[in-house]
């Protein structure tokens, strides 16, 4: 299924993925290919994408919206950081930026904690 | 004939206008890159959340009865709109700002033959000159916006249309605007953004699933609400894009010209120098030969 990641400042991610995990308002959800059509809102967290080769990517989104349907998923975020790079220093800067962004829209630290490491654990998978 | 001093000064005139119009491009340039740089990054966005707004729209086409948001909601008797134009606030654009006054006077002959009452939004020094000029009532006229979008005010702007259309004392807000295409052509746009359209019409039973459960009205409310907020806030983006990109253009138009000018009044400056050159030779050699009888 496809799945296009969008913000005001541009697309984060477009492409063909197997599963994907939002940091739903009313809790974690993941989406298979047919799921049934849902709107719901995105509170700070992680999307995790597994692609067709089962690779993991994990983008930090602060809040939005994602909508589903059967063949494709589409979130409008208001900030999404991608954690990803191709060289260490470049993942260090993506995972600082990310949890930045996740400290600013979130004021509790409870969740900024749980985000942050799940960001630094999907990092150490890069 | 004009003699040498007076053509002198004219071209020298023409050639400072030429300098004028020439900055002037270069800086429409400039600030053209800019425009079209912020434009690109929220383009998707803007195309995204009106394709969202669009599909869900469509998916509730069967439920619309028992869902109370009224920017899904059928509207069979349309009495009175928002009409927001956009414009730029400087002039010397060629016929950027005059393209979307004649639109958006068209739009109000068309309306008010269909017996609908209008309100006047204008965002745009030129519009609002232009409207208090011929006399045109305004509900509300905003300057300095367009040469600066910027997110909240946009928003501001659109809210209270979207806040009279929720409690139902406007039918549709329609906003009309002049848009960047390439750098060398703009395109009006009238968009009719209340209620959301259903793109192509299908009577596909789908089922739509809204969470919170208990609570799908404000998400979705809250979703129409940023689709709004963010079209206008794309509106000024590409209007501003158009209008630097058309500033480029006239002012290109007018270096040519000025150019063109100089060349034509160099010639007359050398063929009045070459008559007077003439005429005085023929002074002293007619001069000499009268001297020469005596």
């Amino acid at each position: 299924m496809k799945i296009s990641i969008v913000t005001p400042f541009g697309k984060i991610y477009e492409g063909e993925i197997k599963e994907a995990t939002f940091p739903g308002s009313e809790g974690e959800f993941g989406v298979l290919e047919g799921h049934s059509p849902l709107v719901t809102n995105l509170k700070p967290g992680v999307i995790t994408i597994r692609k067709n080769d089962n690779k993991e990517e994990v983008i930090a989104v602060n809040w939005g919206y994602v909508e589903v349907t059967p063949d494709h998923i589409n979130v409008l975020a208001e900030g999404a950081v991608p954690v990803s790079g191709t060289s260490e220093s470049e993942i260090a800067q993506a995972i600082e930026k990310a949890k930045q962004l996740i400290k600013d829209a979130s004021d509790s630290d409870a969740l900024v904690a749980t985000v942050a490491s799940k960001i630094e654990s999907a990092a150490r998978n890069i | 004939m004009a003699t040498l001093k007076e053509l002198k000064t004219k071209i020298n005139s023409v050639k400072n206008t030429q300098k004028t119009t020439r900055a002037m491009k270069l800086v429409s340039t400039a600030k053209l890159k800019r425009a079209e740089e912020a434009l690109l990054l929220s383009r998707e966005y803007a195309r995204k959340i009106e394709e969202v707004t669009s599909e869900i729209s469509k998916k509730l086409t069967l439920v619309k009865d028992t869902i109370n948001i009224r920017a899904f909601a059928d509207i069979n008797e349309i009495k009175k709109v928002d009409l927001i134009v956009v414009t730029a606030d400087k002039g010397l654009c060629g016929g950027f700002n005059h393209q979307t006054i004649k639109t958006t006077l068209q739009k109000i002959e068309e309306l008010k033959a269909k017996n609908i009452k209008i309100r006047l939004k204008i965002i745009g020094k030129k519009a609002i000159e232009y409207f208090r000029f011929v006399g045109i009532e305004m509900y509300e006229a905003i300057e300095g916006l367009t040469s600066a979008p910027n997110y909240e005010k946009a928003a501001e702007v659109i809210n209270k249309s979207y806040e009279d259309f929720v409690n139902e004392e406007i039918d549709n807000i329609i906003i009309i605007y002049n848009g960047y295409v390439n750098k060398l052509t703009q395109k009006i746009h009238v968009k009719e953004l209340l209620p959301i359209e259903v793109k192509n019409e299908t009577n596909e039973n789908e089922f739509l699933e809204v969470e919170p459960n208990d609570d799908y009205e404000t998400v979705l409310e809250s979703l129409v609400k940023k689709y709004i907020e963010y079209i206008m806030y794309y509106t000024l983006l590409d209007s501003l894009a158009g209008e630097h990109s058309a500033r480029m253009q006239a002012m290109d138009a007018a270096t040519n010209n000025a150019k063109e000018m100089v060349h034509q009044l160099t010639l007359q400056f050398n063929k009045v120098r070459q008559e007077s050159v003439t005429r005085e030779l023929i002074e002293i050699v007619t001069a000499i030969e009268a001297m020469k009888k005596n």
